[in-house]
């Protein structure tokens, strides 16, 4: 069993970093273009089809290196790539492809993925947006809520009922452009981290779309959205592992140059054991989330170990988050120092793309049949 | 009597620390000038025992004498060759080092021969360590020029050689309008790095340093384009290397490449908004806050 | 245009530490592509961009420089291919016998227009390694380069001088040393790295090279970790800037250094 990474992997990691530090700005939507130059923004996709050809392992090394420096350039860049363009790759016709693909792959044109609705969050069946079929087209209606990318995104994945009555076997997925005329986008959410990245809500009012907007066949729109996720929390458990390995590098840093009682506190052994415990479940949580990005590479299923790695990363990154102010003390608490800020962004991982709770019933499904 | 020491000299003739080592080594010291002939003239009164001027054409820059410095120093090979720390001088002692086959070594503390070896204590790996290196065979050295030598009381004629330039030649040259500074000779410094956020903050740096009576200077801008000061103003492992009394570092991280610069001040203050800096270790006194409050608070605090 | 960019795979001193003995510990430092080197490549990138050019890597070392990695780490930024020798001899080679050997590399590679390197490496730091190349292959050097267009045969060049920058002709291959801030290196892209497996790599025998033998011989008699000055290490407490200004004023006028 080889736990090393391969060359690539570790220069991937350098490149990320390298970009982390020298590009990570203010307003992480202006990132875009550049994330694209480098093939940042679709790096699992072959090169045929306009990503980089990059194994699933450096993506979510890449994201890792990314959401160390910024968790909210990480989340942009996970949901562009795992949760708007994998659906297209993989349920999208040649039409669907030569139309989209090559540009949300290569991160020319931005993808957001728009499941949850206000009644409708773990609970995804219960969506009541809809997609009525009229003619050549569908027209849709509903809100959905917390869309990342919105409205910067110009593709976004719908899901919404075609036929009600059916429950999850009714739901439909849909490629909606940005301006079609009735869709609208809400204003910001204000939210307690990942401040960069923008998830307003976003309205359909008797939209019109044309029938070949239908990703997927009808009704096949759930299982379209589960699987989706499924590699979706595999990104989400990288950005995780980043905030993590943040709020672990600052606490390292900090004990050893904070001095109380004539020492640094670093030699004091309540510090040391919160390190050490810190430490070790960042490793734990590196090796699940590198296994889930594994299974990906190696063909094998990767639902319930990628909800094994998002459940344990997020958890992982809230209570590390959380020592590492404690680490710190007043000035922890502070914005001064960064790890009030990875404490406020850590918590979103253990909500979105599926919360613990989510995980848990997947992982408990798959031992418990 | 045969040369014990060539000097190669370039544009400028600040060569006043060179010719005293050169001194302290016995036997004869030669100079060899690729510059004005002015700059010839002066390094003749500095101390030196010939002078050997290459006459170029005027549009030529020092460095297109390489080849004919090299043949200079070649009919008369030393045991030793210094040169000054600057790029011109760099690329005069690079061409004369390929001819002789000659050792160099560019962090001495200290040169001395015994016998047939030259001995140099070298400053290595970013001066983390010192390795005493006894050489047989020509070395040439690196060191930093000093001043420009007093004139002593009799100046030695100067030889003079035509040179035929290697390709190139100066077409434009653009000043930035930076006025020139020697950071050697201040007492005082204060060094900002890149925690300083715009350009017109140098103005309130301006203001403690007018406070304190010191002059400015700074770590090396990575960022393309931070051409705020001129280049004789940095400090670091490819700068300036100063020893004041009192160095401040504002908003500078600390890192090897430019503290190298300063380990010989007496007093250190670093003012950084990182408390993981790594400059917080190599501090006399260390303030861990936002520069744009602390800055303007220490020079109303010493009014 | 064909332009050698020569590099060097080496460690930060920053992450060796010195032992009392004064020798020094590197092995907590992790190898890597010598920090100011992809400014030379980033330089050497722009003028293929505007004149067409084969970017050829070239580093001479010890065991360990032509790694894969250190190759593909090469590789990644642009270069086309690399030629490389590795021998243990140059271990501890001083730099007018590196420059030997990377001028019998450029003489075989033959027909180089231009060599660029960094401004000195991050380790030794020297700056004289391209001078002393330039001095072997018997050609034009400039260091403190910010700028280089133009074609083979006739280069622009520009390069800091004190107060301002000056711009030279160069006729004729040249070696530029670029200024360590002379741009800032574009950040290698995901597609670049991957492909970097692919270039070729070309391992040369330091023993088929003709470099002359060295006319000094250096031996290293003793090593010291120099005395560093002890410092105070004082943090004064700063939540408030103005209580703080006039305790370090205090401190400084009581040291009498103000």
């Amino acid at each position: 069993m080889d736990f090393e990474l391969t060359d690539e992997q570790q220069l991937i990691r350098e490149a990320g970093r390298e970009f982390a530090e020298t590009e990570i700005a203010p307003i992480a939507a202006e990132l875009i273009p550049k994330l694209s130059d480098l093939n940042l923004m679709g790096m699992p996709y072959p090169e045929k089809a306009g990503g980089a050809g990059a194994d699933y392992v450096s993506y979510v090394i890449a994201i890792e290196e990314i959401s160390r420096a910024c968790a909210s350039t990480g989340i942009i860049v996970s949901a562009h790539t795992s949760l708007a363009t994998w659906p297209v790759y993989k349920f999208g016709t040649e039409a669907q492809h030569d139309r989209y693909l090559a540009d949300m792959a290569s991160g020319r044109r931005l993808g957001a993925f728009a499941l949850t609705e206000p009644a409708a969050g773990t609970d995804a069946g219960a969506g009541t947006a809809t997609a009525v079929r009229s003619g050549g087209e569908y027209v849709l209606n509903g809100t959905k809520m917390f869309i990342t990318n919105a409205p910067y995104a110009e593709v976004y994945i719908v899901f919404a009922k075609t036929d009600p009555a059916q429950g999850t076997r009714g739901m439909s997925a849909f490629i909606v452009e940005k301006d079609t005329p009735g869709f609208s986008v809400g204003e910001a959410e204000h939210k307690l981290g990942i401040r960069g990245s923008s998830t307003p809500p976003i309205y359909f009012a008797d939209c019109h779309i044309p029938a070949d907007a239908l990703l997927g066949g009808e009704g096949d729109g759930f299982r379209v959205a589960m699987q989706t996720l499924d590699g979706g929390r595999i990104g989400v458990s990288a950005q995780a592992l980043g905030i993590a390995q943040a709020a672990l590098d600052a606490s390292v840093a900090y004990a050893k140059e904070r001095v109380q009682f004539g020492k640094p506190i670093a030699t004091l052994q309540a510090i040391q054991w919160m390190i050490a415990d810190m430490a070790t479940q960042v490793d734990a949580a590196r090796l699940l989330v590198y296994r889930a990005a594994s299974c990906v590479d190696n063909g094998r299923p990767y639902s319930t170990e990628g909800a094994m790695a998002k459940l344990f990363a997020s958890e992982t990154a809230t209570r590390v988050a959380d020592r590492a102010i404690q680490i710190h003390g007043g000035y922890g608490y502070t914005e001064s120092y960064p790890v009030e800020r990875n404490y406020r962004d850590a918590k979103i991982t253990e909500l979105y793309e599926g919360t613990s709770e989510a995980q848990r019933m997947v992982i408990s499904r798959s031992y418990l049949r | 009597m045969s040369v014990n020491a060539w000097i190669v000299v370039g544009d400028q003739p600040t060569v006043g620390n060179l010719v005293t080592v050169a001194r302290t080594l016995g036997g004869q010291v030669a100079a060899v000038v690729a510059g004005p002939r002015p700059v010839a003239e002066t390094v003749a009164a500095g101390g030196v025992d010939r002078v050997v001027w290459c006459r170029a054409p005027d549009d030529v820059p020092a460095e297109a004498s390489a080849s004919a410095v090299a043949d200079v120093v070649a009919a008369d090979p030393p045991r030793v060759v210094l040169a000054g720390r600057n790029p011109g001088e760099r690329v005069l002692l690079g061409a004369v080092a390929a001819r002789l086959r000659a050792a160099v070594l560019t962090g001495a503390r200290s040169v001395s021969l015994d016998g047939s070896d030259v001995t140099v204590v070298n400053a290595v790996f970013g001066d983390i360590a010192d390795e005493t290196v006894s050489v047989s065979g020509p070395v040439a050295l690196l060191l930093d020029g000093g001043a420009v030598p007093a004139a002593t009381g009799s100046g030695v004629p100067i030889e003079e050689v035509a040179v035929t330039p290697l390709g190139m030649k100066v077409v434009e040259t653009r000043m930035a309008g930076f006025d020139e500074v020697d950071l050697h000779a201040a007492h005082r410094v204060i060094g900002v790095g890149r925690g300083l956020k715009a350009r017109e903050d140098l103005a309130m740096i301006g203001e403690l340093a007018h406070a304190i009576n010191a002059e400015i200077a700074c770590s090396r801008p990575v960022a393309e384009g931070l051409n705020w000061m001129g280049k004789d103003r940095y400090i670091g492992s490819s700068g300036a290397r100063i020893s004041p009394q009192l160095y401040f570092a504002v908003g500078i991280s600390g890192q090897l490449q430019h503290m190298v610069g300063v380990t010989g001040a007496e007093t250190i203050v670093a003012i950084n908004s990182d408390p993981n800096a790594a400059v917080f270790g190599q501090t006399d006194y260390g303030l861990v806050g936002d520069l744009y409050q602390l800055v303007p608070a220490i020079t109303a605090a010493l009014k | 245009m064909r332009i050698v960019i020569a590099y060097k795979w080496t460690c930060d001193p920053e992450e060796a530490t010195v032992r009392p003995d004064g020798t020094v510990d590197w092995s907590r430092a992790k190898p890597g592509i010598s920090t100011y080197d992809p400014v030379a490549t980033e330089l050497a990138r722009r003028l293929a961009e505007e004149a067409g050019a084969e970017l050829i890597g070239v580093t001479v070392g010890a065991k360990g420089v032509g790694a894969p990695l250190a190759s593909k780490a090469a590789l990644g930024r642009g270069l086309d291919r690399v030629v490389i020798v590795e021998d243990d001899s140059l271990a501890e080679a001083g730099r007018s016998e590196l420059a030997a050997v990377l001028a019998g590399v450029i003489r075989h590679i033959g027909e180089v227009d231009l060599v660029i390197t960094g401004d000195s490496s991050v380790d030794v730091a020297a700056k004289m390694v391209p001078t002393v190349l330039a001095g072997e292959l018997g050609w034009p050097a400039v260091a403190e380069v910010t700028a280089v267009t133009g074609q083979a045969g006739k280069l622009r060049v520009e390069r800091a001088i004190p107060g301002g920058v000056q711009v030279l002709e160069i006729t004729g291959p040249a070696v530029l040393a670029a200024s360590a801030d002379a741009a800032v290196p574009r950040v290698p892209g995901m597609k670049e790295l991957l492909a970097a497996a692919k270039k070729p790599v070309e391992l040369l025998d330091l023993a088929a090279l003709t470099v002359p033998a060295p006319g000094a011989v250096m031996t290293v008699t003793s090593r010291s970790r120099p005395d560093r000055k002890a410092r105070k290490g004082q943090l004064l407490d700063t939540a408030d800037p103005a209580a703080a200004a006039a305790e370090l004023v205090a401190a400084l006028r009581g040291a009498g250094v103000l």
